[in-house]
């Protein structure tokens, strides 16, 4: 049980950072409470007596939402839900509906928000490879000033992130990919409301006849501390032909990636799967060639 | 504490009250409101019963603090059929049969009212995923589909109103009809009362405090601190017992409240009740226990073992129950048989995870009744135990049964009861008790693990000539409904068939975990279990099909049972080719089984777990949007 003796809604920055000034070291952050609720039970943290909790989701700066063609802004109270009603978001970011999707459940989306995923820095977090592949740049802000430092600098072990006393996580800044395919694959022990046990965020880019790749972005987690980018695939895959012999080969590449210590040789089964589906329908929805992709290949990763 | 002064428009009526920081919106809606239609079945955003419109949008109202409804319009089941009307899926929900125990069933309509709403033609596969926060433990869900459904086709206009109503049953039959369930509208309109939804005026509330140890002496508790709190009305422990302490279903060795000792993590020491459940909450922070650590025991077959520590000391090999079964020969069956197989088999603890955690409310009554209301799966037995324990005449107790939001073998043992029983005799208030999901978990019984050794003899056409069975159960620390188990297992053991030669026994053993009692088929599965996936490995090795070696060895009608029963009709052979059909069973030995597996392929097996249902099947349109 959370137990407070105080509740704030700040309605703006410099309120919330007057609330954190005057509570200091008496106070903790909430967002959607989706992690502090269940964490605040038995068998967690127990009952938990905190005498104020700030919380952000009213921030005006904390719910700003910026779509470019190169450049997406999220504020750090954006919900998960919003990647599936916003078109434009999810044209930008085309793995975060597939995220989206798997996501807890329908309900605890529309208040589970992206900021608390980041900074509750969960092994398993969904969010976080796919802000990974996205190149994401953490924006932080406290009284004394802003700053920011890119995603995978940010978060640093299972927890652990860089966030000072006194500040907030205010938004994200991401690469925009419109026009590219994205998937996201999960595995845990059901469909809903599940922790991934391992979690992959693909994107891709076609050429116009949909045959040649110009372009990927792969991003993991769920198997170590922190979200890994796989820049050697995205090398090996940039620039060739499109075929199931290559993205077999990817799937191949010995990247000592699983460092979870539970369950190794079923996470590697399910990476190495992972991998050649997650390009399968990543490809398919970047425009794919029909021919470019066999059935056989489908039908075994599908 | 800083109140909060909500305003929020809640089921269409502008409210405007002070609320504890604390509360979270679901404590708000039942507690300060009563509105009780919408449950708290895990208080960790993982089932769905507390699943409430805020501003339009399902929420779990078990994780947003009740600030975030400032402002907000909230709509709770209650809102669907607020003159008394139900809604389309209400009457749905009815038609088709979707409600059992019903504890899920407020927010599974409200969540099939969100996806509806979100899309009023989702087929079924975007009905499952919508539906996806929410657990049902009754149903296996199909029916709750079907009902979705059924209201969808109604609302679009694809079936007439009338579709809702109950089926014409010509002249008053109803065997073999499907009759809508009269319990069914209570449920769907969340206004059925379960025990953790009743209130009396002047109730207290009640917490507990657990065992943190396995297995500990109690040397001293100190309650004093607690006692002087504010708001506290009274403490118990076990040294308030009135009377012959002890309950079980079979041996009556468990004590309402650890005495003298502890014998697993989550067993109850002493119970508060307070004016509220946080000042409860902090009183039972306050008891101070010293204990002096006793050298546990967890696994069953170390405890048989001489020098084991010792759970109880009326059981010093710490056998709860051994139930042997004799029938002629074994060895001379084994000696005769062709083939002898051996093979060891293990079954885990299971919890029943009824979405409804252990409630009740009890009080003293004007005549000097101890009255208590609970889930109970077995309140006569209670009744009659609970006289002793607390000393007055039967006619003085009164047990009464409050709607069970399912049970399945959890709810038959008197875990809580007791407590409640006696402080309400302390404070002459009534007192009401909830259980956290969690505490659900730690402290009822579990299905019984078991460890099986398996050896059966066979002729080479099949023909089973000897079964040896021996299978050691972890009890658990208490008693509880083990006997009972043994027995079932033991009687069922050697399965329906015919076998001239058996020597079963089955041990339940007393260890330091979670008590272990009844759970759906009760002690069956754990035996059968064996037997089954013994036949199978004795099919493969004989070529022969599964299911004919079931058929070579069947009972037929008037065949005697192993434990001497004669069967008027045995309905195995009508099972079996049931089974056959249904499954799509590809024939011949399961070693021979080829790559196009008919059994698998079936319309009724379902495809592998994806999610996606609402992104349409056209994928490749994505992209492009
Ligand atoms: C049943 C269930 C299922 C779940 N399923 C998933 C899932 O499938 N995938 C997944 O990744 N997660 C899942 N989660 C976890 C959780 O919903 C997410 O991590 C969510 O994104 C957390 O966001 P929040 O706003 O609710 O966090 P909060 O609980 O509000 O905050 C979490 C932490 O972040 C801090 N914080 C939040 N916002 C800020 C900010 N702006 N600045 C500084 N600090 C901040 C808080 O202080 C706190 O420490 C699930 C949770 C539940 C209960
Ligand atoms: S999801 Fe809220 S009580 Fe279970
Ligand atoms: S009817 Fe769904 S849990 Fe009982």
């Amino acid at each position: 049980m959370l137990i407070c003796d105080e509740y704030i809604t700040p309605a703006s920055l410099a309120e919330a950072f007057a609330a954190m000034e005057t509570h200091r070291g008496h106070y903790r952050v909430v967002a959607g409470c989706t992690d502090t609720l269940p964490w605040a039970r038995e068998g967690r943290a127990g009952d938990v007596e905190i005498p104020v909790l700030i919380d952000v989701t009213k921030i005006p700066e904390l719910n700003e939402r910026e779509v470019g063609d190169h450049r997406v802004r999220l504020g750090a109270a954006t919900p998960i839900q919003r990647f599936l009603d916003d078109a434009a978001l999810g044209c930008a970011m085309p793995a975060m509906p597939r995220c989206a999707v798997w996501f807890a459940d329908d309900q605890i989306r529309a208040q589970a928000t992206l900021g608390g995923n980041v900074v509750n820095a969960s092994p398993a977090a969904d969010a976080t490879p796919c802000l990974e592949a996205h190149d994401a740049v953490v924006e932080l802000s406290s009284a004394k000033g802003k700053r920011s430092m890119a995603l995978r600098d940010f978060i640093t072990g299972p927890g652990k992130t860089q966030l000072a006393d006194g500040e907030l996580v205010t938004g994200f800044e991401c690469d925009a990919f419109p026009g590219y395919g994205g998937s996201f694959e999960k595995v845990g022990h059901r469909r809903s409301l599940v922790i991934s046990v391992v979690c992959l965020a693909v994107m891709v880019k076609l050429d116009r006849e949909g045959r040649t790749i110009d372009d990927t972005r792969l991003a993991i987690a769920g198997i170590r501390p922190v979200p890994r980018r796989l820049r050697e695939i995205e090398e090996l895959l940039r620039g060739k032909k499109l075929s199931g012999a290559l993205l077999e080969e990817a799937a191949d590449m010995p990247l000592d990636l699983v460092q979870s210590r539970t369950r190794q040789d079923y996470r590697r089964d399910v990476v190495r799967g992972f991998l050649v589906r997650g390009l399968i329908a990543a490809a398919k929805r970047a425009g794919a060639s029909p021919d470019a992709l066999t059935q056989e290949l489908e039908a075994a990763y599908g | 504490m800083v109140d909060i002064r909500l305003n929020a428009t809640i089921n269409g009526r502008k409210v405007s009250r002070d609320a504890k920081p604390h509360l979270r919106l679901l404590d708000f809606l039942r507690d300060d409101l009563n509105l009780t239609g919408n449950k708290e079945g895990c208080g960790a955003g993982e089932c769905g019963t507390c699943s409430v419109f805020v501003d339009g949008v399902l929420m779990k109202s078990c994780l947003m603090p009740v600030a975030k409804a400032q402002g907000a319009q909230i709509d709770t089941i209650e809102s669907l059929a607020k003159s008394g009307e139900l809604s389309v899926l209400q009457k749905a929900f009815h038609k088709a049969g979707a409600s059992q125990c019903g504890y899920c069933i407020p927010g599974m309509v409200m969540a099939a009212t969100a996806a509806l709403r979100a899309n009023p033609f989702a087929d079924r596969e975007e009905i499952k995923e919508r539906l996806g926060g929410n657990i049902c433990r009754c149903t296996g869900y199909q029916k709750i589909f079907d009902a979705v459904e059924l209201a969808r086709d109604v609302q679009n206009g694809r079936l007439p109103a009338t579709a809702l109503l109950e089926t014409d049953t010509a002249d008053g039959e109803v065997i073999g009809k499907s009759v809508r369930r009269i319990d069914a509208p209570s449920k769907v309109s969340g206004r059925l009362k379960y025990a953790g939804d009743m209130t009396m005026p002047g109730m207290l509330y009640v917490q507990v405090l657990r065992s943190p140890h396995a297995h500990a002496r109690i040397v001293s508790i100190d309650t004093s601190a607690a006692l002087a709190m504010e708001g506290v009305e009274s403490v118990i422990t076990s040294a308030d017992v009135p009377g012959k302490d002890g309950f079980g279903v079979f041996v009556h060795d468990q004590p309402i409240m650890a005495r003298d000792k502890v014998r697993y993590v989550g067993e109850a020491i002493a119970a508060v009740a307070a004016e509220d459940a946080l000042t409860a909450k902090r009183a039972v922070a306050a008891i101070k226990v010293v204990y002096e650590r006793l050298v546990p025991v967890f696994d069953p077959d170390e405890a048989m073992r001489v020098g084991a520590a010792v759970v109880h000391d009326y059981a010093p090999d710490n056998i709860t129950k051994h139930i042997p079964i004799r029938v002629g020969d074994v060895e001379a069956g084994f000696a005769e048989s062709d083939l002898v197989i051996e093979e060891n088999y293990s079954t885990q603890a299971i919890e029943h995870a009824y979405l409804e955690p252990e409630a009740g409310l009890a009080y003293v009554d004007h005549d000097d009744v101890v009255t208590v209301v609970s889930p109970s799966q077995n309140i006569t037995h209670h009744r009659h135990m609970l006289a002793r324990i607390i000393a007055r005449p039967i006619s003085k107790v009164r047990f009464i049964m409050s709607p069970v939001g399912g049970g399945f073998g959890g709810k038959e043992d008197m875990i809580y009861q007791g407590m409640l029983a006696l402080l309400a005799m302390k404070t002459m208030r009534p007192v009401r008790l909830v259980y956290t999901r969690e505490e659900s978990i730690i402290s009822t019984a579990k299905r019984h693990p078991s460890r099986t050794t398996l050896r059966m003899g066979v002729m080479r056409d099949g023909r089973i000539r000897a079964l040896a069975m021996r299978m050691v159960c972890d009890g658990g620390a208490y008693g509880l409904s083990t006997e009972g188990v043994m027995r079932k297992a033991a009687i069922l053991a050697a399965g329906p068939y015919n076998i001239p030669n058996v020597r079963i026994d089955t041990f339940g053993i007393y260890t330091n975990n979670t008590p272990s009692g009844a759970f759906r088929s009760f002690g069956a599965l754990q035996t059968q279990f064996a037997t089954e996936s013994h036949l199978d490995i004795i099919a493969e090795r004989l070529g022969l099909d599964p299911f004919e070696i079931r058929r070579i060895n069947a009972m037929r009608d008037g065949a005697t049972t192993h434990t001497k029963q004669k069967l008027g009709s045995v309905s195995l052979m009508r099972a079996l080719d049931a089974a056959e059909q249904a499954s799509g069973w590809e024939a011949g030995a399961p070693a021979v089984r080829g790559p196009t597996r008919g059994d698998l392929a079936h319309d009724d097996v379902r495809p592998s777990v994806t999610l996606g249902a609402r992104f349409g099947a056209d994928d490749t349109q994505e992209a492009a949007e």
